[in-house]
C-alpha cells in the first residue's frame, strides 16, 4: 500500500466525485445492449412457451374444454387434476404414439445409414480428379439447396403410377409398359418411397461435409501406412477413418436432428398414409395438435420426444466429448 | 566396395517444367549412412519419396540390392520411411503403432508382441507401450516413428528430417540415438537433411544437392575438405568457405592469384592444368587458415577488420582486395582491427574453383 501520496495517502477514490449509477459511456454496457433485443425476443417466443408448454403437458388440457390455457396451468399448482396422465396414456395405451416414435427411428437409421455410405462413395470419388468435377459437384450439391416442399412435390410426381419411376423401373425390366408399383399407396412401398426422397435430399450434405472431413486427414500417415504395406482398404479402415470420427459423428448429429423432425416431404408425398404407414412423430403430433386439437397431449409427446432426442444426441457425441470440450 | 545397397541410376523427376531431381546417379553401401544434404526445395525429399515408391521417376531407374524396384509398389520395397512430422497414428496406442506394420504383413500374435517388445526395448519406449501419442514429446514420438519402421526389418531405413522439429537439447540426444541404432542394428539408413551439422556428424557419406543437381557424392571428410564446387564449399562450415575471385598467373615461379594488386600464392599442386589470366575462384576454409610471418613466402597479406571472439575460438574478419575473409583462430591470438597480418592457407586444403562454373580445378 502506497501511503506517501502528493495528497498524503488518502485514498483517490475519495477525492472524486461519487461514481454515477449508470455511466453511458460504461463500455460495460455495450455487450448487454446489444444482446438484449435477441434474449427479449427468444424469452417470449421460445423460453416462455416452452415453461406455459411444459405445464399445460401435465393436464388434459384441450382448447375445444372452453375453459381457458391460464385455468389450465392454474390446476397444476391448485393440484384439482391428475397430474402426468397424458404420459401414463401416450406410454402404455396409445399403440399409434408408439408406432409412430418406432417409424421415425426407422426412417432415421436406414435414411442416415444410406447417406452415410453414398455420401462416402462420392466423397472418395471426388478425391481423384476426373473429367467435369466441377459441375459434378455443383450438381451433386443441388439438392440439399432446394426447399423441402418442392422436393416433396418432385418426388410426389416422380412416384405417381403412371411416373417416371415405374416407367423407368419398366424400362429396366425389359417391358416398356412400366412398373406395377403403388409408390405411394402402398404400405412398405410408400414407407421406402420417403426413405428415397429423403436420401436424396440430404446426401449431399454427408458428402460435402465427408469430403472435407476426408481432405482434413492428414497425408503423411496415409503414406507412412503405405509404406508399411498396407492394402488401400486397410489404410481405409485403419488410418482414414479413424481420423474422420469426429467428423463423421458431427455428420450424425446434425442430420439426426433433423430428420427426427422430418415432416414437409412426407406431408406433401403421402400425408402420413396409407393409413399411418408413413406417419413419423411430427406427422403424428401434427394431427394431435392442428386436428384434434389436443393441444396437451400433443405436448406430452413433444416432451417424450425431446428427451429422447436429447440422450440420442448426447450418446452419439459422447465419443468425441473429449476432443470437443477438454481439449486445449 | 562392400555390398552395393542402393543404386539411383540417372533419377530423374519432373513436375511440368520444373526438374526436380536432375538425372541423378550414386551408389549407396549395405550398412552405411548416407546423408542427403541440401537447401530446401533441392529435390532432397522428392528423392526420398521417389526411393520409398511414394513418388514414380520420370526416367532412370532405382535398384535395391541389384534389382529394379520400378514396379514394386511401395509397401513391398521393404524400405521404411520415418517422416519429419513422424506422422505417427495418434488414434493408436504405442504398441498398436509399433505393430502395424507387422500386422499389415499377417504375422502370428507372438511372433509381433516379441519383436514389438524387442524394438520397445531397444528404443526404451517399453513403458511408453500403452500411451496414446498425444501423450508423449517430441523425441518419444520420434522413436515411435523409427519403432514402427524398424520392426518390419526393412532393408534401407530412410529418415526425413528427422532432427529438425526437436529442440536443440533433444536434437543431440537424438543424434547420438540415431547414432547408436545405426551401430547396434548395422541398418542402411539415407538420412535427408539440410543441416549440415547433422550430415556431417551422421553420414559416412554425403550427397550434396542443389536445384534437382548432385554437387557431390562423397565421404563427409571429403566433402568437408575437398569441395568439388563453390556451392559445396560454401553449404557446409559455418562459417562457410571463403571465396576470393582473381586471375591466375605467376608471380616469378609460384603459382599466384591476383586480385587489385594482392595476391595470394597457390600451391602448385593445386592449380594443375589451369593456364595464365584464367578467372579463378580461390577457396579457404576459415579455419584452414593460419597466421604466419610477415616474411612467409606461402602468406599473404591482409587487412583485420573485425574481431569476434566466441570463447576458445575467434573469428577474424580479414580484408584482402575487395574480398572479405573470415578466419577462425585461437583466442589470443595477437590480432586486433585494423593491422595488418600475413595468412597462410593451409596449401592441402586450398582449393581452386573455375569462376565461370564454380567446378573445382583438379590436379
Amino acid at each position: 500500500m502506497v501511503t506517501k501520496t502528493a495528497n498524503g495517502g488518502v485514498p483517490v477514490r475519495a477525492l472524486q466525485a461519487r461514481a454515477r449509477l449508470f455511466d453511458p459511456n460504461d463500455k460495460r454496457y455495450i455487450g448487454i445492449l446489444f444482446i438484449t433485443p435477441v434474449q427479449l425476443l427468444l424469452i417470449t417466443m421460445l423460453i416462455f412457451p416452452f415453461g406455459l408448454e411444459f405445464f399445460v403437458a401435465l393436464t388434459e388440457w384441450q382448447p375445444t374444454y372452453g375453459t381457458s390455457i391460464w385455468h389450465a396451468v392454474g390446476t397444476v399448482f391448485s393440484g384439482d387434476t391428475e397430474l402426468g396422465l397424458n404420459y401414463y396414456y401416450l406410454v402404455t395405451d396409445e399403440p399409434r404414439f408408439l408406432e409412430a416414435l418406432g417409424r421415425t427411428l426407422a426412417i432415421s437409421v436406414l435414411s442416415l445409414c444410406l447417406e452415410f455410405v453414398i455420401g462416402l462413395g462420392l466423397a472418395t470419388i471426388f478425391l481423384k480428379t476426373f473429367w467435369g468435377k466441377r459441375i459434378w459437384f455443383t450438381a451433386l450439391l443441388t439438392p440439399m439447396m432446394i426447399m423441402p416442399v418442392v422436393v416433396g412435390y418432385t418426388w410426389f410426381m416422380l412416384f405417381q403410377y403412371s411416373g417416371p419411376v415405374n416407367q423407368v423401373l419398366g424400362w429396366i425390366g425389359g417391358t416398356s409398359a412400366g412398373a406395377d408399383l403403388q409408390w405411394l399407396n402402398n404400405g412398405v412401398l410408400a414407407f421406402f418411397a420417403v426413405v428415397i426422397t429423403e436420401v436424396w435430399h440430404w446426401t449431399p450434405l454427408f458428402f460435402l461435409i465427408l469430403l472435407s472431413g476426408l481432405n482434413a486427414v492428414p497425408e503423411n500417415p496415409v503414406r507412412a501406412a503405405t509404406v508399411l504395406g498396407a492394402s488401400n482398404w486397410r489404410i481405409f479402415w485403419t488410418v482414414i477413418m479413424p481420423n474422420m470420427r469426429g467428423v463423421i459423428i458431427i455428420a450424425f448429429v446434425i442430420r439426426g436432428m433433423e430428420v427426427i423432425k422430418l415432416f414437409d416431404e412426407i406431408y406433401i408425398l403421402t400425408r402420413g398414409g396409407p393409413g399411418t404407414a408413413t406417419e413419423t412423430m411430427s406427422l403424428y403430433l401434427y394431427k394431435l395438435g392442428f386436428q384434434d386439437f389436443r393441444l396437451a397431449y400433443a405436448g406430452s409427446a413433444g416432451f417424450i420426444v425431446l428427451v429422447i432426442t436429447v440422450v440420442m444426441i448426447n450418446m452419439m457425441l459422447k465419443p468425441i466429448r473429449y476432443e470437443l470440450l477438454e481439449k486445449r | 566396395m562392400a555390398n552395393i545397397k542402393l543404386e539411383l541410376v540417372e533419377l530423374r523427376k519432373e513436375f511440368g517444367e520444373l526438374i526436380a531431381v536432375d538425372d541423378m546417379s550414386l551408389a549407396c553401401e549395405e550398412g552405411e549412412t548416407m546423408a542427403l544434404l541440401g537447401p530446401s526445395g533441392c529435390g532432397k525429399s522428392t528423392t526420398l519419396n521417389m526411393i520409398v515408391g511414394l513418388e514414380a521417376p520420370t526416367s532412370g531407374d532405382i535398384l535395391i540390392d541389384g534389382q529394379s524396384v520400378l514396379q514394386v509398389p511401395p509397401g513391398q520395397r521393404n524400405v521404411g520411411l520415418v517422416f519429419q512430422d513422424y506422422a505417427v497414428f495418434t488414434h493408436m496406442n504405442v504398441r498398436r503403432n509399433l505393430e502395424y506394420g507387422l500386422r499389415v504383413r499377417g504375422m502370428a500374435r507372438a511372433d509381433i508382441d516379441r519383436e514389438v517388445a524387442k524394438v520397445a526395448t531397444f528404443l526404451h519406449l517399453e513403458h511408453q507401450l500403452d500411451y496414446k501419442p498425444l501423450e508423449l514429446g517430441a523425441s518419444e514420438l520420434q522413436r515411435v516413428a523409427i519403432g514402427r519402421t524398424l520392426v518390419t526389418n526393412p532393408e534401407i531405413l530412410l529418415l526425413d528430417e528427422p532432427l529438425s522439429n526437436l529442440e536443440a537439447e533433444m536434437r543431440n540426444q537424438m543424434r547420438r540415438e540415431l547414432r547408436r541404432i545405426q551401430a547396434e542394428t548395422g541398418q542402411t539408413i539415407i538420412y535427408v537433411t539440410h543441416d549440415q551439422i547433422e550430415a556431417l556428424s551422421l553420414a559416412h557419406r554425403i550427397a550434396v544437392m542443389d536445384f534437382g543437381q548432385l554437387k557431390q557424392y562423397d565421404t563427409a571428410h571429403n566433402v568437408y575438405h575437398y569441395p568439388d564446387n563453390t556451392f559445396v564449399g560454401s553449404f557446409l562450415g559455418n562459417p562457410p568457405m571463403n571465396f576470393v575471385h582473381g586471375q591466375f598467373g605467376h608471380d616469378g615461379n609460384r603459382p599466384v592469384v591476383a586480385q587489385n594488386g594482392s595476391i595470394i600464392p597457390v600451391p602448385a599442386a593445386s592449380a594443375g592444368a589451369v593456364s595464365d589470366g584464367a578467372d579463378v575462384i580461390v577457396g579457404m576454409r576459415p579455419e584452414s587458415m593460419m597466421l604466419a610471418e610477415a616474411d612467409d613466402p606461402e602468406a599473404f597479406t591482409a587487412s583485420v577488420i573485425a574481431v569476434e571472439p566466441q570463447g576458445p575460438e575467434t573469428v577474424l574478419t580479414a580484408r584482402i582486395g575487395q574480398s572479405d575473409l573470415k578466419l577462425v583462430v585461437e583466442t589470443g591470438t595477437q590480432a586486433h582491427e585494423g593491422a595488418e597480418i600475413a595468412i597462410r592457407p593451409d596449401a592441402e586444403l586450398l582449393a581452386l574453383f573455375d569462376a565461370a562454373s564454380g567446378v573445382r580445378f583438379k590436379a
